[in-house]
């Protein structure tokens, strides 16, 4: 079945009356989550069933409402970067670069060049760790197939464990690092680290094959191909970003489309596309771009230019910026999609600390689709779906 | 808000079967061991994982740290599991079903507060949405503090619970745990009664103010006469 076939299949209704259905049936509503290991965080989806099949599925996000947003309004530009370390867990350093590159927009402060490169690198590095927390999660999550199940789980995290020292080694976290500022980084590299980056790079790229051909299974296969299956169509109206948009066929990324940082300088950069948009599709899309990101990081940390790693004073104590009203949107590509931040500034009195900080969050866009894809799939396949979309819940709800 | 330790008990009826007969009293020792053995290596854990914490609980289940060493297996559901490790921000709409698991554990469990979300709310404990710390809602007995804590932290949290647990059923006193972050979050502005570094100014000002408020005297009732002392000899 092409694309553009199955684009034009009637898609299931999101909206079906129970009530009016054939009462002859086996109905049966069942709750997957807010507390259930598939579901990466709490999210509830309450599932209709017909059987074993799912005619209508409902989700329930809000489970972890921090109130992120409104805590940013009374904080200074400076004090909000450990905050948003905290939206996206999995890719904290994404988070600090998008907030960071909003409010330098808005201050109209320059960022140096190294400061630049140094960016562009950790947001590969932390591209890598963060595909591979996803590969080993949505193994464990198809369950049974591979090999007891936790094998690539396991495998997976040791290598993620290999980046988090990396990071330590730059920054002391092992997550929430606190490393970007306006106007720059706090931690410089250290030395040897360049050599370390390689050898740890280089180990899981020799690895990647290892998973690769271990999850080239049959059974991963038939969990896989044809399941939950994304059309483009659908995913450019939910607001599909990165691999789901990409394994459906739509060519975007913003790395290359709106280029940022010094993305603009890498001219070949390869972008994954998949037509299928099934899970398989997804799984395909992700592991080119964990190569994809491992090459890309290894061509970076050898050329890193020599010079300052933040544009004048790192901005410490409140009142040292005072932004002028006026609004900025700045999106920038996480290993999720599009991350945007919105930022309006108030001015004035209210000039160190933003007006309204609005953040747009990948992953809700992902979960938007669950009640267009779930209908039609058994429960175990839902979870395989849920799993591909790699929802992470600390962002969907803030 | 620490354990009420008096109220854990570990009565069995088979205990008081064995007491019945003279001479397997002995026994009750050392069937207590053996037991504490089993509790202390095999505490299957059910992760209450709901933000970044529950990333870090993973990378300690997972082969560096490897959890499974000291018996304590990752289960999905309550009612196999003896702890339950509280890991991220509980926010309101979550508390009622973290009780609501907590309850369909089987005695004896034991509950871990993993991060300083889980403990006292962290930056998130001024938004409406969140409870600050989840010892307001189920008892806590182990503490580990830090955004998030190592894997190697929760790695000595599981220790600490274990020698608790050991000293517990030994019948020796083992010292509260104490909340980590309490003096940072409850510590009022203004200091309450009793509270040694109180203003004495704040008081004489109140007891001043009430004074001249000029109430109406009301006459209360005369207090009952004291019943007579019992002599030691009657």
């Amino acid at each position: 079945m092409t694309a553009i076939a199955r684009a034009r299949a009637p898609r299931p209704d999101p909206f079906l009356d129970i009530d009016s259905y054939d009462p002859e049936a086996d109905l049966m509503v069942m709750n997957l989550g807010p507390q259930h290991p598939s579901t990466h965080g709490v999210f509830r989806v309450l599932l209709y069933l017909d059987g074993e099949i799912i005619i209508k599925a409902v989700p329930y996000p809000g489970y972890l409402h921090r109130g992120v947003e409104k805590l940013c309004e009374k904080l200074t530009y400076a004090q909000i970067t450990p905050i948003v370390d905290k939206n996206d867990y999995v890719a904290p350093m994404l988070n600090e670069q998008a907030v960071n590159m909003a409010f330098e927009k808005m201050l109209g402060v320059e960022v140096p060049p190294r400061a630049l490169h140094m960016r562009t690198l950790l947001a590969e590095i932390q591209r890598v760790a963060s595909h591979l927390l996803w590969l080993g999660t949505f193994a464990m999550d198809l369950g049974g197939a591979l090999g007891g199940g936790t094998s690539v789980f396991m495998y997976c995290f040791r290598e993620r464990e290999a980046i988090l020292d990396l990071f330590e080694k730059l920054t002391g976290c092992r997550f929430h690092y606190n490393t970007h500022t306006v106007g720059g980084q706090r931690h410089d590299i250290p030395a040897g680290w360049a050599a370390e980056v390689h050898r740890v790079l280089g180990a899981i790229s020799d690895r990647i094959d290892e998973y690769e051909a271990m999850l080239s299974h049959p059974i991963f296969l038939k969990r896989t191909k044809g399941v939950g299956v994304i059309d483009a169509q659908l995913a450019l109206e939910l607001g599909l970003t990165g691999p789901l948009l990409r394994a459906s066929g739509v060519d975007h990324d913003l790395r290359r489309d709106a280029p940022y940082h010094i993305y603009d300088q890498i001219k070949d950069l390869k972008v994954a596309v998949e037509s299928d948009g099934d899970c398989l599709a997804r799984y395909k899309v992700r592991v080119v771009e964990l190569r994809e990101s491992i090459r890309i990081s290894r061509l970076l940390v050898d050329n890193v230019p020599e010079g300052p790693i933040c544009g004048g004073r790192p901005i410490k104590q409140p009142g040292q910026f005072k932004a002028k009203a006026g609004q900025v949107y700045v999106g920038i590509e996480t290993p999720r999609g599009e991350l945007g931040t919105y930022l309006i500034a108030g001015g004035g009195k209210m000039g160190d600390t933003p007006y309204r900080l609005k953040i747009r969050p990948p992953s809700l866009h992902a979960l938007a689709v669950v009640p267009y894809v779930f209908p039609g799939h058994s429960v175990s396949d839902a979870v395989a779906i849920l799993g591909s979309l790699d929802p992470i819940m600390g962002e969907v709800d803030r | 808000m620490a354990v009420n330790e008096s109220e854990r008990s570990f009565q069995h009826p088979l205990y008081e079967v064995l007491e019945r007969f003279p001479g397997l009293d002995l026994a009750t020792t050392q069937v207590d061991k053996l037991l504490t053995w089993g509790a202390n290596n095999s505490q299957w854990i059910f992760p209450m994982a709901t933000s970044c914490c529950g990333i870090e609980f993973m990378a300690a289940a997972a082969s560096l740290v490897d959890l499974d060493r000291m018996g304590s297996i990752t289960r999905g559901t309550p009612r196999q599991s003896d702890v339950m490790v509280v890991a991220g921000t509980i926010t309101v709409k979550m508390a009622p079903r973290v009780k609501r698991l907590w309850d369909q554990m089987p005695e004896p469990k034991w509950c871990i507060a993993m991060g300083s979300c889980a403990i006292s709310g962290d930056f998130y404990r001024d938004i409406y949405s969140v409870i600050p710390g989840i010892d307001v809602a189920i008892p806590v007995d182990v503490y580990i503090p830090g955004c998030p804590p190592n894997p190697e932290q929760l790695m000595a949290g599981m220790l600490r619970l274990q020698e608790k647990v050991n000293l517990k059923r030994a019948g020796l006193w083992s010292p509260p745990e104490t909340r980590p972050e309490t003096p940072k979050t409850i510590e009022p502005a203004i200091k309450r009664l009793l509270h040694q570094g109180r203003d004495r100014r704040i008081d004489a000002a109140q007891i001043d103010q009430a004074l001249s408020l000029e109430l109406p005297v009301v006459d209360l009732p005369p207090l009952p006469e004291p019943a007579p002392e019992k002599g030691e000899d009657e």
